[in-house]
């Protein structure tokens, strides 16, 4: 059996040559690991999968919304009972985009992009030798797999996997009645079971996060000397553990009306002309819950992004953060402001109009560092030697896509545009723009800057910039089509029935041909992956700094080690971002100040 | 107890904020339980301002008699930190069970006040005021539960070795024992105060 050398006990700020080193098993190495750099590795396979199911689901309902009135006898082969005759059925074609949504917005873009960047980026970039807690990262990520089991095997129940929207509103969720919703039967109850555990481990990755930024930093590291990365996932980590007890409270009490029949949320249901025992419940009760977390999920996927990109774009254009204070505050306000416009969700749900004014106040006050972050970036990049690497590409789409998508935020956060446009086509370019291609985009370029950090070897360039390429063109080919689709709405199963829409059908199954051949060029991305894995050209030398970064994982050798520098941690002298300055290209923070030279204010 | 050598270690070598990264990790943990029952709490008064389907009763007098147990909980396993601080391990292990003891005592004085809630027609398919008193107690007992296990096992090792000649040793130069019964100590001191506000929060929203 091969065996490595791993001391699990002793972790953080140890010099590490005073480990007591043990032989670890394979399984302890690489399964029940404690390294947070195996367990970022964990996290981003893990989330490849899903990313890879995810996509597979939204192509099959593109394919039933591209051309409903045909068949595609393959699918039964796979799909069997949900694709009699090689149509979809209506209720798999529910379960598809309630699926869909779930994996992504948890899954693949919390769980695999704040896990992945997280788990790899605080000890390094910090400078400490592990997370404050081996043990609970490691149960972090064993909770994360636990739960992707639980949520996968819901596909193969026999009443299905949940179909009742991912946002699992009552009543539509809040009864066990296979008449009414056959994804309410048990898929749901799986779906509700697998939550819950990804919320235990968000809440375990955040308390670990929290906790090793505030407590383990390395000499020198105060907290303005941070990159930006670090003060991303920190905020992430205190958005996620103050708003997912939320969604726990919110789910708690819809299983609690499932399955002991009580009625927070239910109030006279009436089946086939029987009136169900429910009463004195209210289903909007459960939408303030769900939106006190879903609204900062929204940033909980989209700070990460935007650390990263921040982190590549300095890097990538040889100049320094534009703003760096500014961009602290940013995400500081929007941490705080989103807590404070849940209800911007709840537009249509008969809200007394001056609450609903004082959510717009809000919301509209949120573009405000928003706004400040995409001027900071552009003015990062302006006038910068910009190398256009793969990562930097993906960088610019993020704040390409994050402008975009934005926009349209500020016309659906006032409420009297939002109801007009609520539930339509509309809403989904916005949020998959600002949120999904966005988010994917930070993801992408956090990827290809940091594999050589996390594998000792590049990426190939030239299938990064084919996969860049098609993925931009093809996001926007998918969802800026949409925007002109505002009278349709979202969530039908086919809209062949109704004339009125028939003028959107060559609009339909142009986002439909777009939506396949971007999720095929993501194979160009996983091939790259995995083959630059075991064939990518390796970084050379003992320590390596292939983009030429100022910050501390560049100063830890390439080789898989345990507590990550040799000796020392190495202590801090300036902030991360000194680039182009004093005639030198970069200058890593663990380069003393020279006598007369000031630091960065 | 000198200082850890652990301890020594990270102040050298790190930007020491004087907590301990796992002390100061529960302490998030707390803030995020506290979101918790924050949510079920203020889901409570939103349903209550619903007057047409709020039913008002007179909380059953028995969840009084576990308020008390609960704080008689942290007052006994505060005296088993101190024991242990003070290496009185007889003393500690006689009060880290009586705690233990204590906290189900608690739990049985929940037990009735549901079975009391029961009697005067509360059930939890009943009116949504008296679902909220199960919902919310049913979920504050399952924290209970987490402490009542996590304490078993400190009870476990506490035992096991008392008679091995070198417990006494072992338990006075090893931080990290001490490190993890200040974190028992101060979930169970956590979760009692949970239970005060909450019985606070029924008194005065049952009136």
């Amino acid at each position: 059996m091969h065996t490595a050398t791993v001391d699990h006990g002793a972790h953080s700020a140890h010099g590490h040559d005073d480990h007591a080193h043990h032989e670890s098993s394979w399984l302890e190495t690489y399964v029940f690991c404690q390294d947070h750099k195996t367990i970022a590795k964990q996290f981003l396979i893990t989330g490849m999968f899903w990313g890879v199911v995810g996509g597979l689901l939204s192509v099959l309902f593109r394919l039933q919304l591209g051309w409903p009135n045909e068949t595609f006898p393959v699918l039964e082969t796979f799909l069997g009972k949900w694709a009699e005759g090689g149509k979809i059925s209506n209720e798999f074609y529910l379960s598809l985009v309630t699926m869909h949504g779930t994996i992504l917005v948890f899954f693949v873009l919390t769980g695999g992009l704040s896990g992945t960047f997280s788990n790899l980026l605080i000890p390094y970039q910090i400078g400490a030798r592990d997370m404050a807690s081996g043990f609970m990262n490691m149960l972090s990520y064993w909770f994360f797999f636990t739960a992707s089991v639980i949520m996968f095997a819901s596909f193969f129940v026999q009443t299905g996997a949940a179909s009742g929207g991912w946002t699992a509103y009552p009543p539509l969720n809040g009864m066990r009645l296979e008449a009414v919703n056959k994804g309410s039967m048990l898929g749901f109850d799986l779906w509700a079971l697998s939550m819950t555990l990804f919320v235990v481990s968000s809440l375990l990755g955040s308390l670990n996060y929290v906790a090793t930024i505030m407590n383990l930093r390395t000499k020198g590291m105060n907290m303005l000397r941070l990159p930006l990365t670090i003060w991303a996932f920190l905020f992430t980590a205190v958005l996620g553990i103050l708003s997912f007890p939320a969604l726990l409270a919110g789910v708690s009490l819809l299983e609690f009306d499932r399955l002991l029949g009580t009625s927070f949320y239910l109030n006279q249901i009436v089946i086939n002309g029987n009136l169900l025992d429910y009463k004195g419940g209210s289903p909007v009760l459960f939408q303030h819950l769900f939106w006190f977390l879903g609204h900062p999920e929204v940033y909980i996927i989209i700070l990460p992004a935007m650390g990263i990109v921040s982190e590549v774009l300095s890097t990538h254009a040889r100049k320094p953060i534009f703003g760096y204070r500014a961009m602290v505050v940013s995400m500081m306000a929007i941490v705080i402001i989103s807590f404070l416009v849940w209800a911007h969700h709840m537009f249509v749900t008969g809200l007394n109009p001056n609450l609903a004014a004082v959510f717009v106040l809000f919301t509209l006050l949120i573009a405000v560092p928003s706004a400040i972050k995409v001027f900071n970036w552009i003015g990062t990049i302006w006038k910068g030697s910009i190398r256009l690497t793969t990562p930097m590409l993906f960088a610019i789409g993020f704040v390409s896509m994050f402008i975009s998508g934005g926009l349209t935020g500020l016309m659906l956060g006032n409420s009297s545009i939002d109801i007009q446009l609520h539930d339509t086509y509309f809403v989904v370019a916005h949020f998959h723009i600002v949120m999904g291609v966005a988010g994917f985009f930070g993801m992408f370029a956090g990827v290809y800057h940091w594999f050589p950090r996390m594998y000792g070897r590049y990426m190939n360039e030239t299938l990064g910039y084919i996969h860049f390429y098609i993925t931009l063109i093809g996001g926007y080919a998918i969802f800026f089509p949409m925007h002109f689709m505002t009278g349709l709405p979202r969530r039908y199963y086919s809209f062949s029935n109704f004339d009125t829409f028939s003028s959107f059908d060559s609009l339909v199954v142009f986002i439909s041909v777009a939506a396949i051949i971007v999720f095929l060029a993501q194979i160009l991305f996983i091939v790259n992956f995995f083959y630059s894995i075991f064939k990518g050209r390796k970084l050379e030398g003992e320590y390596n700094n292939p983009w030429g970064g100022n910050t501390l994982e560049w100063t830890a050798p390439v080789a898989r080690l345990h507590g990550n520098w040799p000796g020392d941690i190495p202590a801090v002298h300036r902030w991360p971002y000194d680039y182009s300055v004093n005639g030198r290209e970069f200058t890593p923070q663990t380069t003393p100040l020279a006598p007369g030279e000031e630091e960065h204010k | 107890m000198g200082e850890d050598k652990y301890l020594n270690e990270l102040k050298s070598t790190t930007e020491y904020t004087g907590v301990h990264p796992q002390k100061f990790a529960l302490w998030l943990g707390m803030a995020s339980m506290t979101m918790f029952f924050a949510a079920l709490t203020s889901a409570m008064i939103l349903k209550k301002g619903d007057f047409q389907s709020w039913e008002n009763f007179r909380l059953p007098t028995v969840f009084m008699y576990g308020t008390a147990a609960i704080v008689l909980v942290s007052v006994l396993m505060h005296a088993a930190l101190v024991a242990y601080r003070k290496a009185s391990f007889s003393t500690f292990r006689a009060l880290l069970t009586a705690g233990f003891l204590m906290a189900i005592v608690f739990l049985y004085c929940q037990y009735i006040g549901w079975s009391a809630m029961n009697a005067i027609g509360k059930s939890i398919t009943g009116n949504i005021s008296g679902q909220f008193v199960f919902l919310i107690s049913y979920l504050h007992g399952f924290h209970i539960m987490i402490g009542l296990i996590v304490t078993l096992f400190f009870l476990f090792f506490a035992f096991r070795d008392r008679k091995n000649p070198v417990y006494e040793m072992n338990n006075t130069v090893n931080p990290k024992r001490l490190l993890h019964m200040e974190l028992l100590v101060s979930f169970w001191h956590f979760i009692d105060i949970v239970w005060i506000y909450l019985y606070l929060f029924f008194y005065f929203n049952y009136q």
